[in-house]
């Protein structure tokens, strides 16, 4: 039962350290090509904006973040999440898995919902980039922030950004639909909340569903 | 104030008793079934809400200071070796990289992978971590165990030579020390009643039970990693920003580590992302992270941010130890005669594997009692406390050994329960939840389904909790005060790890001037704003809420007196307050605003702390003078015996928790005990790779945690409890909530499929084993192990 195999003293794989391996600025090159040739959007990647060649040093990137334009410096290595946290001090996208897998850092890119980390920075060029700070609007919470309060659809609030943006993606590709119980659960599948706040997160978006008339 | 022998109404509906207590020098009488409350036991919306989900909520890990520096750890890859040698020269070169430290050093033996090495501060957190590869370090690999069985082993290599340090911290309550270590095993106090080997020696055969149940390790995977934000202030004086459950526990390690005055070292918690028992101190279980941050910042003279990675946090930052019970069970007719569990589990090189008091203290009318747990150490990250430490495990093999045990007797499981059950409040928890599943006509159901070999079939089962009311006496502070603006406001340092503790210190404040909720402001999350407990041990309400009730009860009479010399009347005793808050005397009246108006100087200020526990209504919990907190849940589960899944669709949870103070938020805390117990039961679990001796999965994707769509519908039946314990009655829900569920849901697949699955999670394979599918894969216990 003992197990003295042999050991690696290798060093994890990491994302990150695959992207420094490898010449970042092929990749990124490499997608805007491919998206070029097939003439179909590649997700993420903005043919119109993005140079044909960045990196490996930090270049500007700029977009609309929240209505308000943007810019940031950064290494083509760097995610969206990095870029927005530490970059434009816009903290509310959390990083939580680093790996697309639990929805703690969801924004939404030209209206779709994306995992921040797994979005490098260059590819939001010229694009809206909006984060739960970005969803109420002159200083007043949005039907659906103030039902998660109103629900208490929040505990510790760490994935809470994530949740609302992925709900409020939900209420704006559904305008005019009546949600059921099941949509919501389904737009938040790829959300995990370690509190159990599911149930109030539900409740909440089908009652701001309904307190908008759609 | 009170006098000596105070009468309080305690208990709960249907059982209510007048109780003369004699109440602490200075204690307000306290809130009893009389007590007519406007602000407390309401559902109200938590007062940070607004922040939390506009992303204005500032976490550690969003603090962002000028020239602030990111920390990264270069971790053992190993579970046991020796250092060689360690040179951070190489890192420092690496791009922004402002210091590196040693954390081993040639000739130490390092015991788990994931154990610290060195670190590096950085102007990013990618060029923090890229350079830990820059890092040179030479091991000379040693021998090891990381499961229990291989660790137990007489001949297998020993993790720690000599006595075994504890590590303790506030989640930990009631428990502790050890007997010898022999190898790698060492014993924890047993808990024992009557004489089971005479009634095992007696017993009919056929009357007995005894097989093994097995929970693995679960991380606890808070959202927020562990970590902090250290910034000298000076050479003698920090700021440290922590996601810690216990700021004065993060502020007294980081001044013993540096040596600093504790007052000289200030901790700001505003929120955190979740703790779960595993964020005590400024180091987690197995990283000294608060020396690792304070040290990197002193060295490059700049503040320093250090936030685990998701991988760290499943490996280094604590866990919920794994079991291997052996139950043994004996019964006589109807009763149960003997209740024996031994329990083999490995909290890796921590301590404290234990399996909790629900063997031993629920079903109490069973006269012979023996728990007897061991520490298997094991060369993986340290396990510590997580939310209700040792119980779900224990409640997992008691629960469904009683099942197996009463399909023996030919006995109703509820039955079986409510029969053994002393506490008055959980027989009634389980008769009227009984009642509202529907438990008799859907066991009746089940039976049909299982005879008529129905593809997906339904189960039914049901489990129970007990807690303690561990809220600690002087151990918080509060201080309320009265601005002349009419404004009260609260200051405790307590951190709200996302129960929502600090709505709930303003209602309690609102309620004693019966004053609108919005005219109170909390102050918390600061070792600046007076001592308090952490969050551990679900005593965070029975312990701050009294304390604040105190404070509040002193500055209104304060302000009663100013009252008094304002309306013209010759005692405060004269001056009565009505539901609006007005004050009335001497045929005159004046507003609240108009008397605050009056006060003299700043404010009102008053300072005061919570007493001892003076009450254990309804029962006290097993061998301590303090309430026993009772729950019962019930589940119901659909299995698939073609593909061996199985789905929770319901699950019906009755608890209670002393005074509810907030139906709102305890509300959140029971669906959130619940789903994490849904969790352990269905898809948890650290895979340990025997090969390479690392855990496997640590990350989020396979390390499986419940999502909204795996989630079961809850309902949840709260019972009012007047302790009589302390002056709010408050008691606590974050643990009791979470016990019961696991061990409910595998009652329920037994009750499904005929069969026991006696191993968690409750996977498709071990479904499809249990029915007869295929062999088990789990190996017989050796022999090694045998109780």
């Amino acid at each position: 039962m003992y197990a003295c195999g042999p050991m690696s003293d290798r060093t994890t794989l990491t994302r990150r350290g695959l992207f420094r391996g490898v010449s970042t600025a092929a990749i990124l090159t490499g997608c805007v090509n491919k998206s070029n040739e097939t003439g179909t959007q590649t997700p993420g990647v903005d043919d119109a904006s993005a140079p044909g060649e960045i990196g490996p040093d930090a270049a500007s990137v700029r977009f609309t973040l929240n209505g308000k334009p943007a810019e940031a410096k950064v290494e083509p290595r760097t995610t969206l999440l990095d870029a927005l946290r530490i970059d434009l001090h816009t903290t509310g996208a959390k990083l939580v898995c680093d790996r697309g897998s639990c929805g703690a850092c969801t924004v939404l890119v030209d209206g779709m919902q994306r995992n921040a980390c797994m979005t490098l920075a260059h590819d939001v060029a010229g694009r809206e980039v909006t984060t739960v700070e970005g969803l109420a609007s002159g200083g007043e919470l949005s039907a659906l922030q103030k039902a998660f309060v109103e629900h208490d659809a929040l505990q510790c609030g760490f994935c809470t950004s994530g949740m609302l943006v992925s709900c409020a993606g939900l209420l704006r590709r559904t305008k005019g639909q009546t949600l059921t119980e099941r949509d919501v659960k389904a737009a938040i599948a790829g959300n995990i909340c370690r509190c159990g706040t599911y149930p109030h997160i539900v409740a909440a978006v089908l009652d701001a569903a309904e307190s908008k008339g759609a | 104030m009170a006098t000596n022998k105070t009468p309080i109404k305690v208990g709960f509906a249907g059982a209510l008793t007048t109780v003369k207590t004699e109440l602490p020098e200075g204690e307000p009488v306290p809130w009893d079934a009389d007590s007519k409350l406007v602000h407390v036991g309401k559902k109200v919306p938590r007062i940070d809400g607004h922040l939390k989900v506009s992303g204005k909520a500032k976490y550690t890990y969003d603090i962002h200071l000028p020239g602030m520096l990111w920390a990264a750890v270069l971790r053992c890859p190993h579970p046991a070796a020796k250092v060689v040698s360690v040179d951070v020269g190489p890192a420092l070169k690496e791009p922004g990289v402002k210091a590196a430290i040693a954390l081993a050093k040639a000739g130490d033996t390092l015991k788990f992978a994931g154990q610290d090495v060195a670190a590096v501060a950085a102007e990013r957190p990618d060029q923090a971590h890229a350079a830990l590869a820059a890092i040179a370090v030479k091991y000379k690999k040693l021998g090891y165990s990381v499961d229990v069985v291989s660790a137990a082993h007489p001949k297998a290599p020993v993790v720690h030579e000599g006595a075994v340090g504890e590590r303790r911290t506030e989640g930990h309550v009631g428990e502790g020390g050890g007997g010898t270590l022999q190898g790698n095993v060492r014993p924890l106090p047993p808990s024992v009643r009557g004489d089971v080997d005479k009634a095992m020696a007696k017993a009919k055969p056929e009357l007995t039970h005894a097989a093994v149940y097995t929970v693995p390790v679960q991380t606890h995977s808070a959202l927020e990693t562990h970590g902090l934000l250290v910034r000298w202030d000076g050479a003698d004086r920090m700021t440290v920003w922590a996601s810690t459950q216990s700021i004065f526990s993060v502020r007294d390690e980081m001044a013993a580590t540096f040596g600093l005055d504790k007052d000289k070292v200030r901790v700001v918690t505003e929120f955190l992302g979740g703790g779960f028992g595993a964020k005590f101190g400024a180091s987690a279980p197995g990283s000294g992270l608060g020396y690792i941050a304070g040290e990197l910042a002193k060295q490059a003279k700049a503040p320093v941010k250090l936030m685990c990675t998701r991988a760290d946090e499943h490996v280094c930052t604590g866990n919920r130890p794994d079991a291997i019970q052996q139950v043994k069970l004996a019964a006589k007719g109807k009763a149960l005669l003997a209740i024996d569990v031994t329990s083999h589990g490995t909290a890796g090189v921590g301590t404290g594997a234990g399996v909790g008091r629900n063997a031993f203290g629920i079903y109490t009318k069973c006269p012979n009692v023996r728990v007897t747990s061991y520490d298997v150490f094991t060369n993986g990250g340290p396990g510590t406390a997580m939310r209700a430490p040792g119980h779900p495990q224990g409640a997992f093999a008691i629960e469904l050994a009683l099942d197996e045990l009463a399909a023996k007797m030919g006995v109703d499981p509820l039955e079986l329960r409510i029969d053994h059950d002393e506490h008055p409040l959980r027989v009634k928890q389980f008769e009227r939840g009984g009642e509202t599943f529907g438990w008799a006509r859907k066991r009746a159901e089940s039976a049909k389904m299982r005879a008529g070999n129905a593809r997906i079939r339904h189960g039914y089962g049901v489990a129970a909790s007990l807690w303690g009311d561990f809220g600690r006496a002087s151990a918080a502070v509060a201080t309320v005060s009265v601005k002349p603006n009419a404004t009260i406001e609260v200051k405790n340092g307590v951190q709200d790890i996302g129960t929502g503790i600090v709505t709930v210190l303003a209602q309690v404040a609102a309620e004693v001037f019966r004053r609108p909720l919005s005219t109170v402001t909390v102050k918390y999350g600061d070792s600046e704003f007076g001592p308090s407990v952490g969050s551990g041990g679900s005593q965070t309400t029975s312990s701050v809420t009294p304390a604040i009730r105190n404070a509040a009860e002193q500055a209104k009479t304060q302000l009663t007196a100013r009252a008094a010399e304002l309306l013209g009347v010759g005692s405060a005793e004269e001056v009565t307050w009505d539901d609006e808050g007005t004050a009335h005397g001497g045929g005159k009246s004046m507003t609240f605003a108009q008397v605050c108006k009056k006060i003299e100087g700043e404010a009102i200020v008053a300072t005061a702390s919570r007493a001892r526990t003076y009450g254990t209504a309804p029962m006290a919990f097993p061998g301590a003078p303090l309430p026993q907190i009772a729950g019962v849940q019930f589940a119901e589960v659909t299995v698939d015996t073609w593909t061996g899944v199985v789905r929770v669709p319901h699950v019906l949870a009755l608890h209670d928790c002393g005074r509810i103070m907030n139906e709102l938020t305890v509300r959140s805390q029971i669906n959130g005990g619940v789903i994490l117990g849904t969790s352990y039961a269905l898809m948890e679990q650290r895979v340990m790779d025997n090969d390479f001796g690392r855990m496997l999965n640590p990350n989020l994707d396979c390390y499986k945690i419940l999502g909204a769509e795996d989630t079961p519908a809850i309902d949840i039946e709260l019972f009012d409890v007047y302790t009589g314990a302390n002056s709010t009655g408050a008691a606590g829900i974050g643990e009791p909530a979470t016990i019961p569920t696991a061990a409910a849901i595998a009652c329920a697949v037994f009750d499904a499929i005929g069969a026991p699955v006696r191993s968690l999670p409750l996977t498709p394979n071990r479904v499809l084993a249990a029915l007869g599918a295929y062999e088990a894969k789990e190996p017989p216990l050796p022999d090694h192990l045998r109780a």
